[in-house]
């Protein structure tokens, strides 16, 4: 995150606006405010799901937003869109971490679930579940080619937690349309990913 | 595929998932008709979405939530001006707290990162350089030293001396202290607030997690000057408004922590000095009764208590005694309501708290301390204190009590009053707590098969932070899976370890470590919630299982899974060999795979003290991957960690003999 941001609360509205009317450059400057806030608010998830909880993307995402824009009066337009970017930052930040796990991993034997909390322990993702991911980042990228929208439907459902409801909200379709999009891309990615390329 | 090639295999495919299975043959003869390409493209299509079942159904995150959070940490390995990330240290309202290494001078720093929201903020921006600047020309020992207050490429930072110690937080909860360790304390902070203070600064957020002490008694005030950019400006003068305390900032933190505020903080006036020494009046108080004074379930009824409330005496939480009569004189001054009340500056709270630790010098402890107290008490300190006492009553009070403790020590709050005949760890000062784990490390060795070796000081404090974290976990009254109670594990590990013993001695393999191996892995839980792999009391990976005979829905039978773990260390036995000292290497290799585990000791061998065990590897961590210095450095100190808990609950304070004597 090298941008350097001349930000405050009053203009992340403005950004959010000038991104959903197509000004590229808007993305830029939200993701490393949602990546801060992200990273925050998942520390204290964690923690919470010690003592029982579950993480639920969906929780997450939505807490960022409410207090990165809770002074705001946004718009329903504008929550979409705020999520829209958080799946795109989540996709990114899992398969980074899947790529770069599985080749700091390539000489492990075992895998285990650390006591997690432990002074240096970190919990990891194991190798077969970050060469899913991997494979599944590549399948994707290659639905896009042939059928953006389905694969903009799987980044928002699988990455960014939402439901097929608010998915049509950020696309600008019928839930119809998400529903359909939705299983003939889960389908074509099942099969890319499981039965092999 | 070309795009329209799939839109027609899409029509197609949505078409036969519209009708009821039955038609679908039919209708895709229909719609395919000679085209047998577009035919199979469905087919295979079809039947993918039939077998799909819940896949990806479920957001990654839901799988992934801890991957997320250290990932998110895109600092770690990042240079930031002249200095590069090392680890986290922790988050606290201003940000993220990373251990870094500094370029130029060579040396490690503490490095804050601020939020990107907030460093998009200019008028704060400027404020909070301004603020930083000062508290930067701060320069006292009990000062922690700002270094640096910089911007790179957009991130903003304060770089300050990096403290290798514990917070006054970590040191109330994990052990009583003795009056004389908190007037030690104390007179350190007054020292630094005086400083502070004279120089015009306000630190406004004393409290517990702010103050730190190193292993050599060195105690520092953190984030001086660095609370003020927390707060707004009530109105828009410059200089010294009035600021409020946002209840809810965008950050999410509470300025001035709530049970720390002092009177006029909680009303949002204007504070001085005298803000700072009620807050440390606060701490002064936790030190001692172990818990806070002005407490509520919510943050309005703590301000409530602050502003309304007498704090309970002290007495009440803890034997009466001579010195905490004084000390509760010191507190009582200290929280004043009104500022007129309190001291006036931090300096004459600092000769009041200088007295009182010059007069209990020698003097005999009465606090109910972890320390055994062997000083008989005679009359001389006794007629040194006098002259602090307020009234004859008091002192006749004193003097029975005086009597009445004239013996062994009591026990620190214990609700038991069984007298153990060995101490317990919690009880033990750090060295000797250190020692202990020196001597069971030992034994635990042995009971490997490794020779014993004397561990460096490093080796034995990483041991003693995984002892540390088990215990706190046992205090947690917290019913989550991953939070179990030391006692609960145990329990668990005891019902396992006849199981445990039959098959490793089967194999060869040191029971010891098939008794503890799955304390670090899955803290004894059968089967873990994890949806793939990894699950079971020793995790594997499905792979690895399938390996050693155990099909992926065997994963979590312990019977199947016990004789796989022995056979699999029994093979990294012979792969690396069990001479006597590389057991540790044995253990490492279930957590990193044999072929690391040699090859990098191949690379360490030219390093001086070479030894062929973990430790060697953990002192050079510093030269090892990442991966290794996140994850597998812990791994076999908390290996140890759990063993020595495990063969010796009592000193836990759990009443149960060792998990090996069921192993037998």
């Amino acid at each position: 995150m090298t941008t350097q941001t001349k930000l405050n609360e009053d203009n992340l509205t403005g950004l959010l606006t000038e991104w959903r009317e197509g000004d590229k450059s808007a993305l830029d400057k939200l993701t490393p405010i949602v990546y801060d806030e992200l990273r925050r608010i998942a520390h204290r998830y964690v923690r919470r799901e010690r003592d029982g909880h579950t993480l639920a993307t969906t929780a997450l995402v939505n807490e960022a937003y409410l207090r990165l824009a809770g002074f705001q009066k946004f718009t329903w337009e504008n929550r979409s869109h705020f999520f829209a970017v958080s799946a795109q930052v989540m996709r990114h930040i899992l398969i980074d971490y899947a790529r770069r796990n599985q080749f700091a991993k390539r000489g492990g034997g075992l895998q285990r679930v650390s006591l997690e909390g432990a002074a240096t322990d970190t919990a990891l993702m194991s190798s077969a579940r970050a060469a899913e991911l991997i494979a599944l980042d590549e399948a994707l990228d290659e639905l896009a080619k042939i059928d953006p929208r389905k694969s903009d439907v799987v980044q928002l459902r699988y990455f960014g937690g939402l439901t097929l409801e608010e998915t049509a909200d950020v696309l600008q379709v019928s839930l119809m349309t998400v529903r359909r999009d939705w299983r003939a891309a889960k389908a074509w990615l099942y099969k890319a990913v499981k039965s092999g390329k | 595929m070309t795009p329209e090639q799939w839109q027609k295999v899409d029509e197609v495919f949505q078409g036969a998932l519209d009708r009821a299975p039955g038609d679908r043959a039919s209708f895709l003869d229909e719609a395919c008709e000679g085209d047998a390409e577009l035919r199979s493209e469905a087919d295979t299509l079809i039947s993918a979405h039939d077998r799909a079942g819940d896949f990806i159904e479920q957001p990654a995150v839901t799988e992934d939530a801890r991957v997320l959070v250290v990932a998110l940490d895109h600092n770690i390995g990042r240079d930031i001006g002249a200095y590069t990330i090392l680890e986290r240290l922790g988050a606290g309202g201003m940000g993220e707290v990373y251990l870094a290494q500094d370029l130029r001078l060579n040396r490690r720093v503490a490095l804050k990162i601020l939020p990107t929201l907030f460093a998009s903020d200019d008028m704060r921006l400027r404020r909070f350089q301004r603020e930083a600047q000062a508290a930067s020309a701060l320069n006292h020992p009990n000062i922690l030293t700002i270094h640096e207050v910089g911007e790179h490429e957009g991130v903003w930072f304060i770089a300050t001396e990096f403290i290798d110690g514990q917070t006054v937080r970590e040191l109330i909860e994990r052990a009583a202290l003795s009056v004389a360790e908190i007037l030690d304390i104390s007179e350190q902070v007054a020292s630094g607030l005086a400083t502070a203070h004279a120089a015009g600064i306000v630190h406004r957020d004393i409290k517990p997690e702010n103050i730190m002490k190193r292993a050599d008694g060195l105690v520092k005030i953190l984030d001086f000057g660095i609370v003020k950019l927390l707060e707004r400006p009530a109105n828009d003068f410059e200089g010294e408004t009035a600021y409020v305390t946002q209840s809810h900032t965008e950050f999410g933190e509470v300025v001035g922590t709530a049970g720390y505020m002092s009177p006029e903080q909680a009303r949002g006036l204007v504070v001085d000095e005298r803000s700072d020494i009620w807050s440390l009046g606060v701490v002064l108080y936790e030190m001692v009764a172990r818990r806070a004074p002005f407490s509520g379930t919510t943050r309005m009824d703590t301000m409530v208590a602050i502003l309304e409330r007498a704090p309970e005496p002290l007495l009440s939480h803890v034997e009466q005694s001579l010195e905490l009569q004084l000390v509760q004189q010191v507190i009582d001054k200290a929280l004043g309501k009104e500022r007129q009340e309190r001291y006036q500056t931090a300096g004459e709270m600092l000769a009041q708290l200088t007295g009182l630790k010059e007069q209990l010098k020698g003097a005999p402890s009465f606090l109910p301390s972890s320390q055994p107290v062997n000083v008989p008490a005679h009359a001389s300190p006794l007629r040194r204190l006098l002259p602090l006492f307020v009234g004859v009553l008091v002192l006749a009070a004193v003097i029975a009590a005086v009597f009445f403790y004239n013996g062994a020590a009591p026990r620190p709050q214990g609700n038991s009053t069984a007298v153990t005949a060995k101490k317990l760890y919690a009880e033990m000062n750090e060295a000797d707590q250190l020692a202990y784990i020196s001597a069971q490390e030992q034994r635990i060795s042995a009971m490997m098969g490794d020779r014993p070796a004397k561990l460096n000081d490093d080796a034995l404090r990483s041991i003693k932070g995984y002892v540390d974290y088990y215990l706190t976990r046992s205090d947690k009254a917290s019913s989550g899976m991953n939070a179990d109670r030391l006692v609960e594990i145990l329990t668990r590990g005891r019902a396992y370890a006849p199981l445990i013993g039959r098959e490793f001695k089967a194999r060869k393999v040191p029971v010891i470590i098939g008794l503890y191996l799955p304390m670090v892995e899955s803290a004894y839980h059968p089967c873990s919630e994890s949806s793939f792999g990894a699950k079971g009391l020793y995790q594997f990976l499905p792979e690895t299982a399938r390996h050693y005979g155990v099909s992926q829905n065997e994963m979590c039978d312990v019977d199947k899974m016990t004789p796989a773990a022995a056979a699999y260390i029994a093979d990294h036995m012979a792969e690396l060999g069990d001479d006597a000292e590389s057991m540790t290497l044995v253990l490492l290799s279930y957590n990193r795979g044999a072929a690391w585990v040699r090859s990098t000791l191949r690379e360490l061998r030219q390093t001086e003290d070479y030894q062929r065990n973990f430790w060697t590897l953990l002192a050079n961590r510093h030269k090892l991957d990442e991966s290794f210095r996140r994850e597998s450095a812990g791994y076999v100190p908390n290996f140890f960690a759990a063993a020595i808990i495990g063969e010796n609950p009592e000193a836990f304070g759990i009443n149960m003999p060792s998990l090996s004597s069921f192993a037998e």
